[in-house]
C-alpha cells in the first residue's frame, strides 16, 4: 500500500496505490490522518492505482468522509476501477461519495 | 348451459310449428275431402238410384212382358167365359212378382154372365192359386178410375200402389186393354204385382246403417221404403217432408238425398237418403287418424331429434373433453418434465420415462458447497394422482433441502408435510444422498426405496442402505442416516421399480439379472459415460419388454464421485490482522492455478478475507492466541473455502444485514464485512462440528 498526499490552496489530493486490505488499513488510516484536518478544503482521493479494497479500507474512507462533511467540504473519488466500484455498489457507498 | 337451453326451446319450437302447419294442412285437406266425399257420395247416390230405378223398371217390365206374351192365350180364351180361368192361372203362375190377375170385361160382354163379369185368380203365400168371379154389386169395376182411364186412353197403365186384402199387402196393378177385331175394348186384363219386397230390396245393400232408399209415386206417396226395424218412422217422415218440399232442403242439412224417376209409366221416384253426418264421418275419422298418426310421427321425430342432438352433444362434449384432457395432460407432462434437471455435469446423469403422459417418479440433483445432493422418488400408483403427489414431493424436496444438509432431516421434514392431509393414503419411496465432491463422503437415507447399486473396482454391489418406512406412512417416522466414503471413480446408480419390474409379454420381469447383464459391460472400465450407462439400461429394459406396454414409470439416476482435477490448498493463520497479508498471498496463489477471471477472483478474495477477518477479530477472546484453518478447493467449476476455528460458537450467517441505504453521517462503521462475504459468494453455510465453527463459502466460477 502506497499513499502520497499533496496539498494545494484549493484542495488536498491523496493518491492511493496498491491493495487496501484489512492488514493495510491500520497503516493507511495513520497515513491519511492529515485529511482529518482538511480545514474546509475539498478532498480528492485518486484511486487510479488502487487495486483492492476491503471493508476495513471502506471504513477508513467513511471516516474521512464523515469528518469532511462535518466541516462542509467534499470528498471526491477519482478513477475508481471496476472491482472497487462493485464493492462500493454492494455496500451502498456508491451513493454517499462523489466520483470524478 | 345457455346454448343447451336455447337448443331445447328451438327444438320444441320446431315441433310446435310443425304441428300447427300440419293442423292447417289437415283442416284444408278435411274441407277438400268433405267436398270430395259429398261429390263422391252424390255420384254414387245417382248411380245407386238409377240402378234401383232400372231394377224396378225391369221388374215392372217383366210383368208387362208376361202380359204381352200371354195375350194371345187370353184372347184365344175369350170365346167362352169360363175358359178364361185356366188362362188367368197360367198368367199369374208365370211371374213370381204377380200375386193376382183379373179380366174385367166390358159390360154385358157375355150376356150369360150379366152386365159385369170379372174372373179373378190370386196366389197366396204358398203360391196356391184360387180363382173366383169378383164383380158384383159391391164391386163395380167400371167405376174404378184406373179402368176408366185405360178405357178412355186405350193404353196400358200402372195403378198407384194400394193396400189390399187381409194381409194388407201393398200392390200395384198393371192394366192392359184387350181389343177385338174391330178395335173395341172388350176387356181389361189386370195383373197385381206385390210391392212389399221392394222396400227390403232397395235397402238391402245400404252403405250406412242410417242411409235408406225410398220409392215414391210421382205425387210423392210412399210406395216402398226400409222396414221400421231398420229405419225409424221419424227419419222416413223427415225425408219425405224434404222430398215433398214441405221443408226446404237447405233447412235440413242433416240429410242429403239423390233421386231419379222411372223413365216411363208409372214415373215413380227412387230416392236415396243419407245422413250427412255419415258421409263425413269417415272423413272425420280419417282426419282424426291422420292427426294422430302425424302427431305420433312428430313426437317420434322430436324424440329422435332430441336423442340425436343429445347424443351428438354428448359425443361432441366427450370429444371436446377428451381433447381438453389430452391437452391438459400434455401440459402436465410438459410441467413435470420442466421440473426435472435437463443439463447434467459429467458426474451426474438422470432419465425419467413415464408409463403414461404423467408419472409418479422423480429425480433431482443440485450442487451446493461442494456437495452434490441427489434424490430419486417413486409415488405408489401412476398417472395423474401419482403425478400430483409427486409434484408436491418434488417441491418439498427443493424447499427443504435448501437449508438442510442431512438427508435424514430432509426426509423427516418432507414426511411430516406429506402425512399432513394424506387422506388418500398414498406413499412415496425416496432416496436422498449428499456426496461431498472433495472428500467422497456420502451421507444418505432411504425412505423405503430400492437400494442403489455401487459400481466400483469392477464390481456391482448394493449400497447398504437401511430401508426405513416410505414417506407418507407416519408423520413421526425417524429416518436413519448412514454414511460411507466412496473411492475415486465410484458410481452410484439409483432406479425405480420401473426398471426391475419391466415386464415382457410373457409377464417375466427384467429384474436383477437384466440389470446385471447391462452393468457387466460397464464396470470393467472406470471411465464410462454415465449417460451411456443410463440410456443402455433404458434401452435394455425396453428391448426386454418388447411389445408389452411400459408397466411403470422408469427412472434412473447415476452419480459418480470423480474429483478429477481437484485443486486443494490449505493454510493455517493465527488470530492477527496482519495474517491477512498471508491470506491474500494464499488466495492469489490458489487462483493462479485456477485461471479465474480477475474481477471474479477479487470478489472471492474479498468474500474470504472478510469472513476470515471476522474470525480473527471475534472468535477468540482478546489477547488469546487461536488458529484459523482455511482450505480452498475447486473442481474447476466451483470454488469452496472452508474456514475452521476453535473459538466461541458463532454463526455469522445469522447476523442481520446492515442498512446500506443510510447516508454518510448515519452509517455505522463496521458490520459490512459479513455483508460483503454474503453478497460476493454464492452461498455461505455455517455448522458447528466437533467443537469447531465450520464456515463454508462457495462460488461458481463457470
Amino acid at each position: 500500500m502506497n499513499i502520497t498526499i499533496q496539498e494545494t490552496d484549493a484542495k488536498i489530493v491523496a493518491t492511493l496505490a496498491g491493495e487496501l486490505d484489512t492488514a493495510a488499513a491500520q497503516e493507511a488510516e495513520k497515513q491519511l490522518q492529515p485529511l482529518q484536518n482538511s480545514k474546509g478544503k475539498d478532498v480528492l482521493l485518486d484511486c487510479t492505482d488502487l487495486e483492492y479494497i476491503s471493508s476495513s479500507g471502506l471504513r477508513v474512507l467513511l471516516s474521512i468522509l464523515k469528518q469532511a462533511k462535518s466541516v462542509g467540504s467534499r470528498v471526491v473519488l477519482k478513477n475508481v476501477n471496476d472491482v472497487i466500484r462493485d464493492v462500493l455498489e454492494l455496500t451502498g457507498f456508491i451513493s454517499i461519495f462523489e466520483f470524478e | 348451459m345457455v346454448s343447451f337451453k336455447n337448443g331445447w326451446i328451438s327444438r320444441v319450437g320446431i315441433v310446435v310449428m310443425a304441428a300447427i302447419m300440419v293442423e292447417i294442412i289437415s283442416v284444408i285437406q278435411y274441407q277438400r275431402l268433405r267436398r270430395m266425399m259429398l261429390e263422391e257420395t252424390g255420384a254414387r247416390g245417382r248411380v245407386v238410384v238409377s240402378a234401383m230405378a232400372d231394377h224396378i223398371q225391369q221388374t215392372l217390365g217383366l210383368v208387362e212382358s208376361t202380359m204381352r206374351e200371354n195375350m194371345w192365350d187370353v184372347k184365344r180364351s175369350l170365346a167362352h167365359p169360363d175358359s178364361v180361368y185356366p188362362v188367368l192361372v197360367r198368367l199369374i203362375d208365370d211371374n213370381p212378382h204377380v200375386v193376382g190377375g183379373c179380366l174385367a170385361f166390358a159390360p154385358n160382354y157375355y150376356p150369360s154372365k150379366g152386365r159385369l163379369y170379372e174372373p179373378y185368380a190370386s196366389k197366396d203365400k204358398d203360391r196356391k192359386i184360387t180363382v173366383s168371379q169378383i164383380a158384383g154389386p159391391g164391386h163395380d169395376y167400371t167405376q174404378n178410375e184406373e179402368y176408366q182411364w185405360v178405357i178412355d186412353h186405350g193404353t196400358p197403365s200402372w195403378t198407384d200402389p194400394y193396400i189390399y186384402g187381409a194381409d194388407s199387402v201393398c200392390l200395384t196393378t198393371y192394366s192392359y186393354p184387350i181389343f177385338d177385331k174391330n178395335g173395341r175394348i172388350v176387356a181389361i186384363c189386370g195383373l197385381d204385382m206385390d210391392l212389399s219386397w221392394l222396400g227390403d230390396t232397395l235397402n238391402a245393400r245400404q252403405p250406412y246403417s242410417s242411409s235408406f232408399a225410398l220409392l215414391l209415386t210421382q205425387e210423392g206417396i210412399l210406395v216402398a221404403g226400409p222396414s221400421e226395424k231398420r229405419t225409424s218412422r221419424a227419419d222416413v217422415e223427415q225425408a219425405l217432408a224434404v222430398i215433398n218440399g214441405d221443408v226446404p232442403e237447405s233447412k235440413n242439412p242433416s240429410i242429403s238425398m239423390w233421386k231419379t224417376s222411372l223413365s216411363k209409366d208409372p214415373f215413380w221416384q227412387v230416392v236415396q237418403v243419407y245422413q250427412t253426418a255419415d258421409i263425413y264421418s269417415k272423413v272425420g275419422q280419417m282426419r282424426l287418424q291422420q292427426m294422430f298418426l302425424i302427431l305420433l310421427a312428430l313426437a317420434i321425430l322430436a324424440f329422435m331429434i332430441e336423442r340425436y342432438s343429445r347424443n351428438e352433444r354428448k359425443l361432441r362434449m366427450a370429444s371436446e373433453e377428451q381433447a381438453r384432457i389430452g391437452g391438459e395432460l400434455a401440459a402436465a407432462h410438459g410441467i413435470q418434465q420442466e421440473m426435472l434437471p435437463k443439463t447434467f455435469p459429467p458426474f451426474v446423469y438422470g432419465s425419467l420415462e413415464p408409463a403414461r403422459e404423467v408419472g409418479g417418479d422423480m429425480f433431482d440433483f443440485f450442487c451446493r458447497d461442494g456437495k452434490v445432493f441427489f434424490c430419486v422418488g417413486d409415488v405408489s400408483g401412476k398417472g395423474v394422482p401419482a403425478a400430483m403427489l409427486m409434484s408436491v414431493v418434488h417441491s418439498l424436496f427443493r424447499v427443504v433441502s435448501r437449508k438442510e444438509y442431512r438427508p435424514s432431516r430432509i426426509l423427516e421434514a418432507m414426511n411430516r408435510e406429506i402425512c399432513r392431509g394424506n387422506d388418500s393414503n398414498m406413499f412415496v419411496t425416496f432416496f436422498i444422498g449428499c456426496l461431498d465432491m472433495y472428500s467422497g463422503v456420502l451421507n444418505y437415507a432411504s425412505a423405503g426405496h430400492d437400494k442403489p447399486f455401487v459400481l466400483s473396482g469392477g464390481n456391482a454391489t448394493m449400497l447398504q442402505a437401511k430401508a426405513n418406512l416410505p414417506l407418507g406412512a407416519f408423520p413421526d417416522t425417524r429416518f436413519e442416516q448412514q454414511s460411507c466414503t466412496l473411492e475415486h471413480g465410484t458410481t452410484l446408480l439409483m432406479y425405480t421399480d420401473g426398471l426391475t419390474e419391466a415386464k415382457n409379454v410373457d409377464r417375466k420381469l427384467f429384474g436383477r439379472e437384466g440389470i446385471d447383464g447391462v452393468l457387466k459391460k460397464f464396470i470393467s472400465r472406470m471411465d464410462f459415460s454415465l449417460e451411456d450407462l443410463v440410456l443402455s439400461l433404458c434401452t435394455a429394459a425396453h428391448k426386454f419388454a418388447g411389445e408389452a406396454p411400459q408397466s411403470d414409470d422408469l427412472t434412473l439416476l447415476a452419480v459418480r464421485f470423480a474429483p478429477g482435477d481437484l485443486i486443494r490448498e490449505q493454510i493455517t493463520l493465527t488470530n492477527k490482522s496482519s495474517e491477512v497479508t498471508r491470506l491474500s498471498q494464499f488466495v492469489k496463489d490458489f487462483f493462479g492455478r485456477l485461471e479465474v477471471d480477475r474481477k471474479l477472483a477479487a470478489g472471492m478474495r474479498l468474500g474470504l478475507e472478510e469472513a476470515v477477518v471476522n474470525v480473527i477479530n471475534y472468535a477468540y477472546p482478546p489477547d488469546e492466541e487461536g488458529e484459523v484453518h482455511i482450505s480452498a478447493d475447486s473442481d474447476g467449476k466451483e470454488v469452496r473455502f472452508t474456514i475452521v476455528d476453535s473459538g466461541f460458537p458463532f454463526d455469522p450467517t445469522s447476523v442481520l444485514e446492515p442498512d446500506t441505504t443510510l447516508d454518510a453521517q448515519n452509517r455505522p462503521i463496521g458490520g459490512l464485512g459479513i455483508l460483503l462475504s454474503r453478497k460476493l459468494m454464492d452461498s455461505i453455510s455455517y455448522s458447528r462440528q466437533n467443537g469447531k465453527n465450520v464456515l463454508s463459502l462457495t462460488k461458481s466460477i463457470l
